[in-house]
């Protein structure tokens, strides 16, 4: 029998686990973080925008797009989950091939990448929300601008949920 | 141990089983400091244009411009997240090819969030002052550039690094 070749540390653990428990973790990573990053923004928000209502009663609901676009992050969330679930088929073919392993990997980078981008975007776009609102609060000619600066945020979610889309093409069809 | 044994004969030692993992968490981290950065730099400099566009609304628009430079790091951790798919799609993928990828994601992603942290930083304090005192305009984008410079030379590099093509799975190890 041919050397397997080097198995140290980590690379043992990569090879010995199921490879679809890497193609599950990328589902739920990428669903559960974004949906972590929208929540938190929710709040940051929420806070803001109904404290600066009690005085000035038009920020409670000119502020909703705010929420909205904290909505949109999650939003992205779960279509990288979805794509991402495509690609775990219904063929589980034991033992795995090397392929699956390849596939699982980078199913699971872009759960990752996807999760990690909707945290930040999410805590990002709550931050600038919060912002928006006490600003506006005190002058109404802000709002437009300071929306602006919240597109910027939002996009950041877009650019996480655009590299799990491309990365989860590099993965075999049914896993 | 026989699976394993079995699983790891079918390639060589060069292009073991385990080298997309590397790869793929090049992109994940390639992609997730680098929102990271250009979030809290969003975040952070959104707050002083808050603060700042209640007695100035007139000069928001100008003061926008940390923004967009914080918006530019995360176009270079997609950048490099693309071109490491790229190379991730390649049917032979050496494991020495797969640690480059790793190391071009973390440089990438680790210059682009210190330079997004840098950015936050300037553009909170640049912004406070720019609104009382507008001539101070020109000082804050010289400071910002400097700050972006730390993000590109990081882009650079993994450039350098990820293009490097390698797709040979044949060289034998010495024994």
């Amino acid at each position: 029998m041919a050397d397997p070749g080097v198995i140290w540390g980590s690379t043992f653990f990569l090879v010995t686990l199921n490879p679809r428990i890497w193609a599950g973790l990328g589902v739920g990573l990428a669903m559960g973080m974004s949906g972590i990053g929208a929540a938190w923004g929710f709040a940051i928000i929420g806070t803001s925008m109904l404290g600066a209502s009690v005085r000035v009663p038009r920020i409670s609901s000119k502020h909703l797009i705010s929420i909205i676009f904290c909505e949109a992050v999650a939003i992205f969330g779960i279509i990288s989950g979805l794509v991402i679930l495509s690609r775990i088929g219904n063929n589980v073919v034991e033992p795995p091939t090397p392929t699956d392993f390849k596939s699982s990997y980078i199913l699971f980078a872009s759960g990752v990448t996807a999760g990690i981008c909707g945290i930040v975007s999410g805590l990002s776009v709550g931050v600038v929300g919060s912002g928006c609102a006490l600003a506006d609060a005190m002058n109404g000619s802000l709002f437009v601008k300071l929306l602006v600066i919240e597109i910027f945020a939002s996009a950041l979610a877009l650019f996480g949920l655009i590299s799990a889309m491309l990365l989860t093409t590099k993965a075999s069809v049914d896993m | 141990m026989h699976l394993l044994s079995a699983l790891l004969a079918t390639v060589s030692q060069t292009c073991p089983v385990y080298a997309p993992f590397f790869g793929a968490m090049g992109v994940v981290s390639g992609l997730s400091f680098t929102v990271v950065g250009a979030g809290y730099g969003t975040a952070k400099s959104s707050v002083g244009i808050s603060s700042m566009g209640v007695m100035k609304p007139e000069l928001v628009m100008k003061a926008i411009i940390p923004v967009i430079f914080a918006g530019a790091l995360s176009v270079y951790g997609l950048i490099i997240a693309v071109i490491i798919t790229g190379n991730l799609g390649n049917a032979d993928y050496p494991l020495k090819k797969s640690f480059l990828d790793l190391g071009a994601g973390l440089t990438v992603g680790l210059c682009g969030m210190a330079a997004g942290m840098a950015i936050g930083v300037i553009g909170d304090a640049g912004v406070r002052g720019f609104g009382q005192q507008p001539k101070l305009y020109v000082g804050m984008v010289l400071v910002l550039i400097f700050a972006e410079a730390l993000g590109l030379f990081g882009l650079i590099i993994a450039l350098l690094l990820a293009n490097k093509q390698d797709t040979d799975c044949t060289v034998a190890a010495p024994a």
